[in-house]
């Protein structure tokens, strides 16, 4: 790892676009000012870490785990899932739904009304 | 194809359901393939399936059907990067998890995914209000919780 010591207000540059610079110390806490383009996703590490964590414990799941969750779901009976063909179903947003994405889209939020809710009807 | 699966068996899948995740997923950025295991039609969690590693699958959900406040912000270079065009072509999933009697959703780390092209993308929210264990429900009276939802 490449170490470098900075002070108050200076910068580093990570390439052309990235810039970091060093707002303020107090103590044990520095605050840092970062830089970059839109594109250059900046996240605490912790939270990607939480992330990778959670996504490798949830790939421990086992198929009887749920069996008693989602009354359709029973793992391993093949006859019980649909092959693929039904991804479109899942993916596809109704139109009802798909009104409800749109009317927020100014805002860009995505909100899961745009996915079908055949449970609730 | 046929896709080999620890959990299901062998399942044949059309080649234009395949989901691709070009950054892979968090923890896993090797396996970009997947498809969505609909187990039935009234269905509200599914399977999204690896098609490259047969024990990878995760169990997903519309979040909408559990949590009315959540939203996924988009911003424009990543709905660029998946070529979401418009917002309605693009649908958000959350994976679920079990964490002892608790059934819990990563609302941190939610499934992008455009519809048209079935790319899609695990984002990171900074939003506080989000963390990767929010309650779904208690095992075991999920059926009549279901019922009523």
């Amino acid at each position: 790892m490449l170490v470098l010591s900075r002070q108050r207000d200076e910068t580093i540059m990570i390439g052309d676009a990235v810039e970091i610079t060093i707002v303020d110390i107090r103590g044990d806490k520095v605050r840092l000012g970062i830089n970059a383009p839109p594109q250059v996703a900046v996240h605490r590490k912790e939270v990607y870490d939480a992330i990778k964590a959670e996504n490798r414990k949830a790939a421990e799941t086992q198929g009887t785990e749920f069996n008693a969750l989602n009354s359709a779901i029973r793992p391993g009976r093949k006859a019980g899932l649909s092959p693929a063909g039904r991804i479109n179903g899942a993916a596809t947003p109704t139109t009802d739904n798909g009104q409800a994405a749109s009317e927020r889209a100014p805002r860009t939020p995505l909100n899961g009304n745009n996915a079908r809710r055949r449970a609730s009807t | 194809m046929q896709v080999k699966t620890t959990r299901f068996g062998v399942v044949d899948i059309a080649d234009d359901k395949v989901i691709t995740f070009p950054q892979g997923l968090l923890g896993f950025p090797d396996h970009r393939r997947y498809c969505l295991l609909e187990p039935g039609d009234e269905a509200c969690f599914f399977w999204l399936q690896s098609l490259d590693e047969p024990a990878l699958a995760f169990v997903v959900t519309d979040p909408a059907r559990f949590f009315k406040d959540y939203e996924v912000p988009i911003r424009a270079e990543q709905a660029e990067s998946l070529n979401i065009d418009k917002i309605e072509d693009a649908q958000v999933f959350v994976i679920v998890n079990k964490v002892g009697e608790m059934l819990t959703a990563n609302l941190q780390g939610p499934l992008l995914i455009n519809t048209l092209n079935l790319s899609g993308q695990q984002l990171v929210l900074a939003d506080k209000r989000w963390s990767t264990r929010h309650t779904l429900m208690q095992v075991g009276i999920e059926e009549k919780q279901a019922a009523t939802a």
